[in-house]
């Protein structure tokens, strides 16, 4: 695994949006 | 070998307060341009389904964010940037898959509780956005609780002022299911608040705004297809309902054109001025939305005097919380704070520390390619060459405009455009 994939992987910056976008999608899914 | 963690040479005082002036002017005509992006959808009367004109708008967006960063910068430009800093594609594609299901999640909110409850729900975006500023990217540390009053305080006035001005604008609410419609708008804000994340991520690492939003309508036109297909059934059914508005699309896309100007505008104040300062500013798209609305196409014509006293409270509200922000730019303290954590973003991802520290002061560390290929006036051709075809099938409904202010108005966008544009320019070079 290289050096930045393994940055991304812990950086709290990329799984706070990803976290969102799900519970959006949720969001969305349910209320359709 | 540089030390990526070192300490940052500080910008002269003179420098920053430009930097900080070009970022604010930004976020104004980020919101005059935002705003005015709802009134070509409004000469769709057809019964188009809500999805299926979102999916519109954002081809045209997609159109745009293609050949506008060709024609100012250049393809070969935003390849070499992308080339400093590839990972950061990931998170623009994110942050287009979270605008789309954030667009989608509005209409719905306002279907389901209607404009005056659902507009101030997800209009919080801004206090989001001060949260993750503050939490990931030094925004407001080490400056003085003045200051932080200042945006705070801003925020807050222009939220009761977005409030008000909704609750005016809301004519004949509908009734629904009101605990979806309220998690729908507070979705949507949340997703808003979030997509800023990657803004700020990108251009603390060096990114050009130009380059960012070409991936990021990546993200946005793949997300919102699929939600388009799911929600019309297939591709032979969604392909069905555009062909047959082909006579509208022009006006969908203009709309997502006008938007992508606006939104351009909000990268580079997310850039300069931080996004705990950026969203608010921008978010005075809806006094321009209902500027539209109000003179050029006759809303709230006779209506009550209290729907007018709201629309002038909630107007002033946002125009003084507006004004207390951008009176709250960020300091010399503060911006050492942001060179931090954009050394931290550098060391973490093996970025050169010149092209992270040169981005921040709005330089350019390499050589910009001034000259434009083949490829990029390809882009530029062939998205005009788009915007006139429908243009030509379009259809101009029967609707009774106040022309005078259609001129007046876009007239004042275009002075905003230019001016705004020409300091960006003689400030950053477009960086």
């Amino acid at each position: 695994m290289s050096a930045r994939l393994a940055a991304m992987l812990h950086d709290a910056q990329l799984w706070v949006p990803v976290a969102v976008l799900i519970a959006g999608l949720l969001v969305l899914w349910w209320i359709r | 070998m540089v030390d990526p963690l070192a300490r940052a040479p500080e910008l002269d005082a003179r420098r920053l307060r430009r930097l900080q002036l070009a970022g604010m002017a930004s976020g104004f005509t980020a919101g005059a341009w935002l705003g005015a992006a709802e009134a070509p959808t409004k000469m769709v009367t057809l019964g188009l389904s809500p999805v299926v004109i979102s999916l519109a708008m954002v081809l045209g967006v997609f159109l745009a964010r293609w050949s506008l960063p060709a024609l100012l910068r250049g393809t070969a430009a935003i390849g070499a940037d992308v080339r400093q800093a590839p990972h950061l594609i990931v998170w623009a594609v994110l942050a287009g898959c979270l605008w789309a299901v954030a667009n989608t999640l509005t209409i719905f909110a306002i279907r389901d509780i209607g404009l005056s409850i659902a507009f101030p729900l997800w209009n919080a975006n801004s206090l989001l956005g001060i949260l993750w500023g503050a939490v990931f990217f030094n925004e407001l540390h080490g400056t003085g609780w003045r200051r932080r009053l200042g945006v705070l305080g801003g925020a807050a006035l222009m939220f009761a002022g977005a409030t008000l001005l909704a609750v005016a604008s809301a004519a004949g609410a509908p009734a629904g299911h009101a605990a979806r419609g309220v998690a729908a708008a507070l979705a949507a804000g949340a997703l808003w608040g979030t997509m800023y994340i990657p803004y700020r991520k990108a251009y603390l690492t060096g990114m050009n705004p130009l380059a960012f939003i070409t991936f990021f309508t990546v993200g946005e036109v793949v997300m919102m297809l699929a939600l388009a297909l799911v929600d019309r059934g297939g591709i032979a059914a969604l392909a069905a309902e555009l062909a047959g508005a082909r006579d509208v699309l022009f006006w969908l896309l203009l709309g997502g054109f006008v938007w992508v100007v606006g939104d351009l505008f909000q990268q580079y104040a997310a850039k300069y001025v931080g996004i705990s300062r950026g969203i608010p500013l921008s978010n005075t798209n809806q006094l321009w939305g209902l500027a539209w609305g109000l003179l050029v196409f006759g809303e709230l014509r006779g209506g009550a005097a209290t729907t007018y006293g709201q629309v002038i409270g909630g107007s002033l509200l946002m125009a003084l919380g507006a004004l207390a922000i951008a009176l709250a730019s960020a300091t010399g303290a503060e911006h050492r704070r942001w060179q931090e954590a954009a050394a931290r973003e550098g060391a973490r991802y093996g970025i050169d520390p010149a092209y992270v520290r040169a981005a921040l002061a709005g330089e350019s560390s390499g050589v910009s390619p001034s000259r434009r290929s083949w490829l990029d006036w390809t882009l530029v051709g062939g998205a005009t060459a788009t915007f006139v075809g429908f243009g030509m099938v379009a259809r101009v409904p029967q609707l009774t405009l106040g022309w005078g202010w259609v001129a007046g108005l876009t007239v004042a966008m275009l002075a905003l455009l230019c001016g705004t544009g020409w300091l960006l320019w003689r400030t950053t070079r477009f960086n």
